[in-house]
Formats: C-alpha cells, structure tokens, sequence
C-alpha cells in the first residue's frame, strides 16, 4: 500500500499553476523535430515565386511572361488580369482598406508582388521570375509622411473619385488624397485650454522608426486543393488560424466547411504573422488553377520587404504640470505612416490600435490624442510587433515625454513618476482617454525596483562620471534609463473589440478520457509561447490531472474550436480564462458524478486538489481519475455519459499588466559604442502560471527591445529603396549583444480574469525600448540633450556626442 | 550618391575630346563594357556587366551627350537597366583644363541606384561606384599615353 500523499504532494504532482514545469515543446524543438510549414511536402506539390517591383512608385506598362512560360519546368504565370475575373486581384486588408494582391496597372512599394511563377521546383521558380519582363515607367516617390500630406503626386488613384472628391475611408473622412483616416480621443479644447494655462509645459516630436518583427521563420504556406471533394487545406503560418479560414472563405467564396487551416509548428511570429498576404491568395488560386498542392515560402529579404513592418510614428506631444511636477494634461498628435496599402491588424474600432493608452501609468486629468494615417511609397503592415496593438508607441511616447518633462522642471524623473502614479485604491480607474485600469500597484513596484538597483547610489556614480568627464579623467558616460510602464492586452470584449467583424473573444474545448488523461483544444496558436505546458499547468490545477496527462492542440480548424489566435499578448488572457472555465465545466460535472459515487449530496463533496472529498470527511474521496472512468463506464441517473465541456470566453475588459525597469549603460563617447552594464525588470503579469516560461518571454521580449532601441530599422532611401533588405544590415542582437537580466515580479491579479492572470509575452519589449533609449538619452542629458531619435546605434551616437560638442 | 575627381593625362585637350567621343576607346575603359553602339554624336547604347557585393547583372542602358560647351566641357546623362538586378540613372559633368602639352579631367557625377542592387550593396556601391571610376580613368590615361606615344 503507498504511502498517503499530503496534499501538497498531491498538488506537486499535478505540475500546476505556479511550478517551473519544464517546456513539452522543447524535446521536438531542441531535436530538430519541429514541424514547420517548409517542411510539409505533399505529393507532386508544387513551388510559388513572386516577380516583385524593383521600384517604390511606378507604372506598369506591359508584362511579358513568355520567356518564364518557356523554360522547361514551368506551370503558370499568374498576373492581375488573370486574376481579375476572378475578383481576386485586390484583397480587403485587415484595416478595412483594400491590397493589390499582384500589381494592378501600378505598383506602391519596392518589393511589391507584379507576378506570381509556379513552378516543378523553387529553383526553376526563381530562374523563371527573372525572365518575366515588366516595363516600368517610373513616377514620383514619397517617403516622407509629412511631405506626403503635401503633395500633388497622388499614390491610391483608385481612392480618388472621377471628379476629384474623396469618398470616405474605412475611418471617416479623409482631407488629402495620401490621407487614410483621423483618429481623435479625449477632450482636444480643455486640453489644449490646461496646456495653455499650465505653469510648466514639456514638447517634442518623438520618432518611432519603422522597423519589423522578422521571426526567424519567414512566412508561408502550402494550399492544397482536392478537387475530388472540393475541400480546400491551407497548411501557413498563421497567428490567427481561424480568422484566415473565414478571411479566405469570404475572398474566394469556398464555402467556410470546406476549408481547412491548419497552423503547424511556428518558429515565431511577433506580429508579422497576423496578416493575409498575396503569397496566400496566389497560392490558392495557383493550387485551384493546377489542382495539385502549391508551396510559397518567402526568404529573407521579401519577409524584410514586404510582409507586415511595425511602428513608423511621428509623435508630436505637450505634458503640462504644476512647478512641483504634477502632471496636469497630455496632448498628442501622432502621423503614422502605413505605406502604399492601410494594412494594419488592429481592432476595427481602433484604427491606430490601443493608442490612447498613453497617458501611461499616470493619473492625468485630462487628455487628447489624434491619429493622422498617411500613405507613402512603403510596404504596408504596421502590426503589433511584440506587443498589444500600438501600446509599444504609446508607452514610449509616454515614457520619453515624463523624461523631458523632468528635464524641463529640473526634476529627478523617478521622483516625477513616483507622485503621478495611479494610487493603488484608485483601481480600477478610468483614464483620460477612455480605458478602464482592472488592477495595479504602481508605487509599490516601484519602490522595489529603485532599492534592488541602489538608484542614489548609481545617481551618485553617474555625477561623479560627469565630473571625471569634463576634467578629462574619462572618455565613457554613464546613461540610468528608468521606464514603468502599463500595457493593455488581452483583446478583447467582443462589445468593443473585432477584426474584420470578427469578435475577438477566445476558446476552449476539453475532452477527458476514461482513464484519466485528457486533450484541450484552444482557439489560439503556439509560436514559441509554449502553450502546450502553460495551458495544461491551467488545466491540471482546475480539473485535477496532471499536466503531463493533458494534451495541448492548436492551430487545426477542423478540430480546434474557434478563436482568434495568439498575438497582443491575448492567449493567457482570453483563451487561458476560456481555459480555466471549460475546466469549471468538467469540475462542476464531475463533482455530480462524485456526488453519486459517494452517495452524498452534490453540495456534500468539494474538489481538492485531484479529487472531490466529502466535506468534513476527506478520507471518503473520488480522485478525478476515478470520476474520469465512471463517467462514460457508469450509468449514472440523471447524467448522460462522457465528459467533455467547451468554453467561448468573451472577456468583460482587457487586463493591465506593468512593470519596473532600469537599465544601467556606459557609452564610450569617441565610438558611440553601448555597454549594457546592469537590466533590471520588474514585471507584474498578475497570476504567474509558470515563472520558468515568464522569465524565458523577458529575456526575449528585452532581447528584442534592445534590437529596436538600439538599431534595428527598417530604412529607406529618398528612392524608396529598402536599405536594410538583409540581415547583414538589419540588426538582430546575438549573444555578443545581449547583457544579463535580472528579473523580479510582484503580483496584482487581474480582479476580472477567472486565474487573475494578466499576460506577459509583450511586457518586457513594451517596457524595454523606452528603457533602453531612455538610458542613452539620460547618458548626455548633462550636456544639454533633450531628446534624440531611435535607433541609438554607434554612429548615432557618435553624432549626438559630436553635436553636443564632446568630441573636444 | 555624388562622385567627383581630377585626372591628369598626358595628351591635349583636343586629344583628349576626341578620345572621350570615340566608342572604341571607351569600350575599352569602362569596366564591364560588352557593347558600346554609337547612334548619333550624342547618342550611345551600351551593355556592362556589373558587380555590386552579391549582384551581379547585365545592364543595357542609353548615354546622352551635351557637347555644347565642347572641347572644354562637356555633360553626359544617362539610365540603365538590369532587369531583375536593379537600375541606375545619373550624369556627369566633365570639364577639361589644357596644361602644357598634357590636360586636367575634372569630373563631377551623380548616380542614382535602385532595385536589387542597392537593397543587397547599400553600403558598398559607394566604393564600388569610386573603384569604377579611378579604373575607368586609369584605363582612359593609359590608352591616351599608349595612343601619343604611338
């Protein structure tokens, strides 16, 4: 007979909420086993390639494909006229604008898709686009959004209407032919009136630069139509498995039962995975057209080009305060470019994302934020790379105008955080700009992260760094960049929030076997999250298996339950809690059954643990295992066999999580070279359900921060060349670049999320950028810098010492 | 991307000019150069093979002459196309000075890059463009002393 377990070895044997269980994913991945979509091979499958447009801004004059016909190996050659009659030239974006899927007439974008080449292999695939002719005559480029505005040259003709007025866009009117939308919130006249009337009022313009996500895996897909049962699989690497299904079905008029999408192994998507993207439509239609399969895999330089940029805002704003630094109104007025096509995945509401998150952590009154979107010769995207829609934005907007305010009252920027934070009894609070706060404690998080880095000490340190400085004793500054941040994530209510008219609730579909083990099935999508350990650490706490005996699958429409799929850091949020209440289901079932089993009334027994006990007399129990088994082997009156439940979780509002961060740099003035010397991150994810993966998504969410700060970008010539098309100049740190973290947390659940779980996976990326150009900045503030622009790369650097004249 | 230089050679002006208009003469200086066609005085056709960093492409392209200030000046427009590589467009303005029996080319150009070839060589076409240049010369002044000699 074994020993009795004590309940806490009960509990540690189901590996639940709150352990560091190791990764399931990991055995497939660290072996080589992933399965991506490039390694889907079907039989007699064949290969897409895109001829793309050399030039920003041209007219199309003529297409020759009968050199690319010609060459042995050959099937099609897709252009716009063949898929006009079809209707499938253009596509709707996700911004409620419209996409050329192949040029129609004119091309927007280097990089744009002008033809799609199938072909027996990728190879001859690749030597086929280059023998499609296109004759280009070239037009004017616009890079520049502001210049944009200006200007006579107009990108979108098929916006503008035969007399030369422009009819309304997907977002209300539009006051230039380049102009896509205005977006206002807040109350613009009492603002502007507090700003007027302030006695301290801060101002710049702060740049967030274009840049992208790029996952390691580029994106793709294999279409497969079975012409026999008119079915249609669509295997691609989709964050939003679902919603593509019914995107595809609306485009091309599939009947929604027969399509699949499958999602397979996904090596990371960030955002630039959310998109539909021609490579999709070309590869159905060519999969149609020729009823065999058809692969489309971009490389590199096209993942860089083409699909899915992130940020490019120019944000303009004014923070008022009182001489003793209480902030008093915030005004923003931010020029987002968004390239040749509105593309962006935001909820339909909201056309520059959760924006109006900005006025951050801080109790200000009073608040007005306008959006101006604009098209320029860019490739379309702006997603949400690695963070909930647009937050990154605001939360550096916010985080550099407090830096400048403090310089502006000649105030230390911790202290002028600390007395605007929201107060802990002030939660839930409603901000200025609209948002409902569920939970914080700002001054406590606070407090704990300036103690653990010693910050007077290292105030101290950096004086005397001055003072060594200018008596020539050192070439080297020292930067203290400070953030705290609060996101928004875990979109959302369905009142509210919806793509495409898609409500953007999440689900959960759990089937527990006779023996005791299970499989959950959710509407999101794994891209390296680890959701197959996390959600089964939900699962094994609330129905009392152990993790290890529950299975985890994503990303198959035909089985999975419909959701939206995983970015903005919504999957523990929205689905997690869709989780925990399909759990609540099967509790609630099996507590009846246990009821029976016991002979005792339904309210006589609770759960504990792994099993229901009859209250009073824990040693009369029914383990879940044996529930498992007697609800489909026994006949119970009353109930009817099995035990399955199903969950589809509408959140009542999104969830705040926040966090600390300081970051303590040396910059060697004469190179401009950054040294990392201390990370410090404090985050606040509510409930934290497994520390392990929530200290493995800061590592990388800060790794990526600091690529963004500190030179990542997206760039383009005057030409509108793409000049950072490869990785030898588009930056992605490695192990040279990164220092150590060091990681803390305080917990504030979420009063409204059934766990209290807040989400995290975008936390640490939100709160890095401005961390880490904070401290560049703070590095020369005694030598008068306000503000300089990201990407603080060496040369950049070097500028901005030499113009502040420290180069002697 | 802007380009200037002076080059002296050892041959007058004159020579010089007439050097510079001749196809054969050029054909053999410029790096690359496959086909030089003269349709006109001031009309060329050329194909160069080039290569930027990893691009390498065939560009065929049309070369105008502006001889009105001729011999001591002259300016030249032009556009390339090399299909899937790229293109390019620019002109030069070249003046030249007699000194003695031997004349000083000076030359200022402007380029303009686009496509593949300045996605993938960004940040080499700038020396690429200055290599090009000093070869082209170089090659230029050493038919010109190898022509005076003869």
């Amino acid at each position: 007979m074994n020993k009795e377990l004590s309940r806490e070895e009960r509990a540690d044997a189901l590996s639940g909420m709150g352990c560091k269980r190791k990764r399931v994913e990991d055995a497939r991945f660290t072996q080589g086993k992933g399965n991506y979509v490039d390694d889907i091979k079907l039989p007699g499958m064949l290969f897409g390639d895109f001829v793309r447009s050399p030039y920003a801004h041209a007219r199309i004059k003529s297409i020759n494909t009968d050199a690319a016909m010609a060459l042995d190996g050959v099937v099609a050659v897709l252009t716009a006229a063949d898929l006009a009659p079809l209707g499938l030239h253009w596509m709707p974006t996700l911004a409620g604008d419209k996409q050329m899927v192949l040029a129609d007439g004119k091309v927007l974008f280097q990089g744009q898709e002008v033809a799609y080449v199938v072909a027996k292999d990728r190879y001859i695939a690749a030597d086929a686009v280059e023998l499609v002719e296109v004759e280009y005559e070239e037009l004017d480029v616009i890079v520049d959004p502001f210049a944009s505005l200006e200007s006579d040259v107009v990108l979108r003709e098929d916006l503008v209407a035969e007399d030369g007025s422009l009819p309304d866009g997907a977002h209300g009117p539009r006051k230039h032919h380049n102009h896509i939308f205005t977006w206002e919130v807040g109350d613009k006249e009492t603002t502007e009136q507090v700003i007027g009337d302030a006695e301290v009022v801060a101002e710049d313009m702060f740049y967030y630069h274009r840049t992208h996500p790029c996952p390691l895996e580029t994106c793709g897909c294999v279409a497969s139509m079975d012409k026999v049962n008119g079915k249609l699989t669509l295997y691609g690497t989709f964050q939003a498995p679902h919603a593509i299904r019914t995107v595809v079905s609306l485009i091309s008029g599939i009947e929604e039962h027969n399509i699949r999408v499958i999602s397979p192994d996904i090596g990371g998507g960030f955002g630039n995975k959310v998109g539909a993207y021609p490579g999709y439509v070309c590869s159905v239609v060519a999969s149609i057209v020729t009823g065999v399969p058809v692969k489309w895999v971009e490389d590199r330089m096209e993942n860089l080009m083409t699909t899915a940029f992130a940020r490019d805002y120019w944000m303009k704003g004014k923070i008022a305060a009182t001489k003793e630094g209480k902030i008093t109104g915030l005004w923003c007025h931010t020029t987002a470019d968004h390239g040749g096509f509105d593309a962006c995945a935001d909820p339909t509401k909201f056309p520059a994302g959760f924006m109006n998150i900005c006025t951050g952590s801080y109790d200000i009154p009073v608040a007005y934020l306008a959006v101006d979107g604009v098209y320029t010769n860019k490739a379309p995207g702006g997603v949400s790379y690695r963070c909930s829609f647009r937050v990154t934005e605001a939360v550096y907007f916010i985080e550099r105008m407090i830096e400048v305010l403090a310089i502006e009252l000649n105030m230390d920027p911790a202290e002028l955080r600390r007395i605007n934070f929201i107060k802990k009894e002030q939660f839930p609070y409603k901000s200025a700009l609209g948002w409902e706060y569920d939970s914080g404690d700002y001054h406590t998080a606070w407090d704990k992260a300036l103690e653990a880095v010693d910050y007077k000490g290292l105030r101290a340190e950096q004086a005397q760094r001055v003072e060594d400085f200018k008596a020539g004793k050192t070439r080297s500054l020292m930067g203290i960049g400070l953030t705290f941040f609060t996101e928004i994530v875990g979109a959302g209510p369905v009142k509210n929030c919806d793509i495409l008219g898609l409500g953007m609730f999440d689900s959960c579909e759990i089937r527990i076997h006779p023996t005791g083990s299970a499989i959950a099935r959710l509407g999101t999508i794994s891209q390296g999250q680890g959701h197959a350990t996390t959600f089964a650490q939900i699962l094994a706490t609330e129905i009392g298996l152990p993790a290890d005996s529950i299975t985890i699958e994503e990303g198959d429409t035909d089985t999975a339950p419909y959701g939206l799929g995983t970015y903005g850091s919504r999957s523990t949020p929205v689905a997690g809690a869709a989780t925990a209440m399909a759990g609540r289901k099967i509790r609630a079932k099996a507590q009846m059954i246990a009821a029976y089993l016991l002979e005792v009334h339904d309210d006589d027994v609770e759960f504990d643990v792994d099993r229901f006990v009859v209250k009073g007399a824990p040693e009369k129990f029914k383990t879940m295992k044996e529930i498992a088994f007697a609800a489909y082997n026994q006949a119970i009156p009353g109930i009817e066999p099995g035990l399955e439940a199903v969950s589809y979780y509408d959140p009542p509002n999104m969830t705040y999580p926040f966090g600390a961060y300081v970051c303590v740099m040396d910059i060697d003035v004469d190179t401009g070279v950054t040294d990392i010397r201390r990370f410090y991150a404090l985050d606040d994810c509510g409930t934290r359900i497994n520390p392990m993966i929530i200290e493995g998504q800061i590592h990388g969410g800060l790794t990526e921060a600091l690529a963004v700060a500190l030179g990542q970008e997206i760039a383009y010539d005057d030409m509108g060349n793409v000049k950072t098309g490869t990785l030898m100049d588009f930056f992605l740190p490695t192990a040279w670049e990164v220092p150590n973290y060091e990681t803390d947390h305080t917990v504030t659940p979420s009063p409204h999320h059934p766990i209290g779980a807040k989400g995290v996976g975008e936390s640490p990326h939100v709160g890095g950028v401005p961390c880490f150009s904070n401290a560049v900045n703070d590095a020369f503030k005694a030598f008068g810098l306000r503000h300089t622009h990201m990407p603080h790369d060496h040369w950049r650097i070097w500028q901005t010492a030499n113009k502040l004249g420290l180069h002697g | 991307m802007e380009l200037s230089d002076e080059i002296r050679i050892s041959a007058p002006k004159d020579v010089v000019y007439a050097a510079l208009n001749d196809p054969e003469v050029l054909k053999q200086c410029i790096p690359g150069c496959e086909e030089l066609i003269k349709h006109s005085d001031t009309e060329l056709e050329a194909k160069v093979v080039l290569k930027v960093g990893p691009v390498k492409a065939k560009f065929s392209g049309d070369v105008e002459l502006d001889t009105a200030g001729a011999p001591d000046q002259f300016s030249l427009v032009g556009q390339g196309n090399g299909g899937p590589a790229g293109h390019a467009k620019g002109g030069a303005d070249v003046t030249l000075i007699e000194d003695g029996n031997e004349t000083i080319l000076r030359y200022e150009a402007k380029a303009e890059i686009g496509g593949k070839l300045a996605q993938l060589g960004s940040r080499l076409i700038q020396s690429t463009a200055k290599k090009l240049a000093a070869k082209f010369f170089t090659s230029f002044a050493e038919v010109m002393e190898s022509q005076t000699v003869a």
